[in-house]
């Protein structure tokens, strides 16, 4: 049943409409020995702006195929995926490393800081792929996160917990819309995993849509949604939970 | 994840206040290159072998021609004639041959006059002697073995009873000369006292042989030059066309190529070029293994670096032109270092091998520069295949 929230405008709106992620029956096969391996299999549900979603599944569920093609690094091969409500089916690969840059900030489990750069210089980085590099902006970044002391130091210098700090200020450098975490606390202590997990609530606050890839279930339980996946199916996605204020 | 820093930051309160931090597409290039210096020293030096050995033997290679010819000077002349008549080749025939040379092209010609008389001893034995022109033979027929050259003997200084002329004595003529300070010699009833300078020793027929000046040899037999040794740089074909160009100066001479000397240069110098080419395409595909090997390598170590880039925005164009480029590099600091290094190797192998110095050819750098860019890019081929087909999210999960 599609959520409808009043916001005071005359007519309600649907999710469909303000989702800023939108699958419809958007399947993925490779190439197999013998026969194409079907990695996800007709998959259709939206994530709305400032949503925060949490995608859990065993191993070989597809999570990594979802997560290939809600980021843009991946193509369906049927369906379509809907960001921003552009469908990135339409674009050509130099458009679509544009549009990710645009649109997608990644946080990842293992971190993945250039090892010979520093944490501003990394954060740097996705500012270089993007537009043009702006260090007040990336000192800014970095400050919100609290490595403000931080800035020079190397990623071999930093602590797992400041590592991981310094991956969610190289995500929200270009203030996208939507901030891909995959396993975000998987690498963490319980401190740190704590720290990271604030931030995140903070985040989400402040109105970013979160899209969690995660088998913790304490980080599962902060998000408003679980979109559950087996086998290469959505099987679970329910819509409910706390009032969602709708974005256009 | 360690909490506490096991290095320093490059930038530390003591070095002063931090530089502008920047990201371009240079500081990754040069950042990356340095962080993994093992791999990037691993292609360098491959390279940099491929360079210098590529220099060392195209340097020599420039010089070869030159070089094996002034060996195969020593051995001798590879061009003889020889008069139609005992009149000899009348005046100056080393000037004709000169001439005769120049039209072909040469610029360096080495003649030797001699002519022969059999004389004999006071013994009655029978003995050759030759009348040379001492200097020549000695810029000549340097292989030949002398214990001393006789000094100069001039005719106009000769009186009525001229002095015993200098003799060079062949080591088996001087077996059976006796004395082994003087001789005489009689031809046609005229005698000619002789003084051993020196003695000559080559294994052929030179050592059966009297040798003296031309000078004293024609006062005393009235015979002129009969015999002409040339000897001209060059390849066999440039021999037979001097030969042709000889038999037209000298209209009734028997010219002729020593065929051994000639043919055998030739091959040996086309054989010793062909050598080197296989040598240089030998050391190009070794060297292109290796850096394909280290180029793989290091596409297989970075593979979750670039991912990451990509997953940032970085097109695949950026993220291959990050990879070329820095072999590219590399390929070009190859250039330097092993032009340095092949221009000194050779200068080695020309000082111990044909005793002369081998200048560096600044000529050769463009031929290493595409040798050393085309390994590279061979080598980059397969690992920018491997860069093109990289799973971003799945690396990046670490699957």
């Amino acid at each position: 049943m599609p959520v409808e929230i009043k916001t005071g405008w005359a007519d309600s709106v649907t999710r469909e409409e303000c989702a800023v992620i939108s699958l419809r029956h958007v399947t993925r096969e490779y190439a197999g020995r013998a026969a194409p391996v079907r990695a996800l299999d007709d998959a259709t549900f939206t994530i709305v702006a400032g949503e925060w979603v949490a995608i859990t599944g065993p191993s070989g569920s597809g999570k990594s195929t979802l997560v290939n093609l809600i980021g843009c690094l991946d193509r369906p091969t049927a369906g379509t995926v809907k960001i921003d409500n552009v469908d990135t089916n339409a674009m050509t690969p130099s458009e679509l490393d544009r549009f990710r840059a645009d649109k997608i900030g990644f946080i990842f489990q293992q971190f993945h800081l250039i090892p010979y750069l520093s944490a501003i210089e990394n954060v740097m980085l996705a500012q270089y792929f993007h537009s043009m590099t702006d260090e007040a902006e990336a000192r800014a970044a970095l400050e919100r996160v609290g490595l403000g002391a931080r800035l020079t130091h190397l990623p071999s210098e930093l602590s797992g917990g400041e590592q991981q700090r310094v991956c969610i200020a190289r995500a929200l450098i270009n203030n996208p819309p939507i901030l891909l975490a995959d396993e975000p606390t998987g690498n963490l202590d319980a401190a740190n995993q704590t720290i990271v997990a604030d931030l995140l609530k903070g985040l989400h606050r402040q109105g970013h849509t979160i899209v969690m890839v995660t088998h913790d279930p304490e980080m599962a339980a902060l998000a408003q949604r679980k979109i559950a996946l087996a086998h290469g199916t959505v099987f679970c996605h329910p819509v409910g939970g706390p009032v969602v204020t709708l974005r256009r | 994840m360690s909490e506490d820093s096991h290095l320093e930051s490059p930038f530390s309160a003591a070095s002063g206040p931090p530089p502008p931090a920047t990201v371009t597409f240079s500081r990754i290039l040069r950042r990356s290159l340095v962080h993994r210096r093992a791999r990037s020293l691993s292609a360098l030096t491959a390279l940099t072998v491929s360079a210098a050995v590529a220099t060392a033997l195209l340097t020599l290679y420039a010089d070869l021609d030159a070089k094996l010819h002034h060996t195969f000077r020593s051995f001798g002349a590879n061009i003889v004639l020889t008069a139609p008549s005992d009149a000899g080749f009348g005046a100056q025939p080393i000037a004709r041959v000169e001439q005769a040379v120049g039209t072909v092209g040469h610029q360096e010609v080495l003649v030797a006059p001699f002519s022969y008389a059999v004389a004999t001893t006071e013994s009655g034995r029978p003995v050759v002697v030759a009348g040379a022109d001492f200097d020549a033979v000695r810029r000549l027929d340097d292989w030949w073995q002398v214990d001393a050259w006789p000094p100069a003997w001039f005719a106009a200084q000769a009186p009525a009873v001229p002095p015993p002329a200098p003799a060079l004595v062949g080591q088996r003529a001087a077996q059976f000369l006796g004395d082994a300070h003087n001789v005489t010699l009689t031809f046609a009833g005229h005698t000619i006292p002789l003084q051993i300078a020196g003695h000559l020793r080559t294994g052929g027929d030179e050592d059966s042989r009297v040798y003296i000046p031309m000078a004293a040899f024609t006062r005393w037999t009235g015979l002129s030059a009969t015999v002409l040794e040339v000897q001209v740089p060059g390849s066999a074909a440039r021999v037979e066309a001097t030969v042709a160009s000889l038999q037209h100066e000298f209209p009734g001479a028997r010219v002729e190529p020593i065929r051994q000397l000639v043919e055998g240069e030739s091959r040996i110098i086309d054989r010793t070029h062909a050598l080197m080419y296989a040598a240089v395409l030998l050391i190009a595909l070794t060297v292109g293994v290796s850096v394909l090997a280290t180029l793989s390598a290091s596409i297989l170590e970075r593979r979750r670096d670039f991912a990451l880039m990509k997953a940032l925005g970085g097109s695949h164009r950026h993220l291959m032109a990050l990879f070329l480029v820095e072999a590219l590099v590399i390929a070009l600091a190859g250039v330097v270092t092993g032009f340095v290094i092949g221009s000194a190797a050779a200068f080695a192998i020309s000082e111990l091998n044909f005793h002369t110095a081998t200048l560096p050819y600044v000529s050769v750098i463009p031929i290493i520069l595409l040798l050393n860019v085309a390994i590279a890019a061979a080598a980059a081929f397969f690992p920018a295949r491997v860069l093109r087909s990289l799973q971003p999210a799945a690396l990046l999960r670490g699957d």
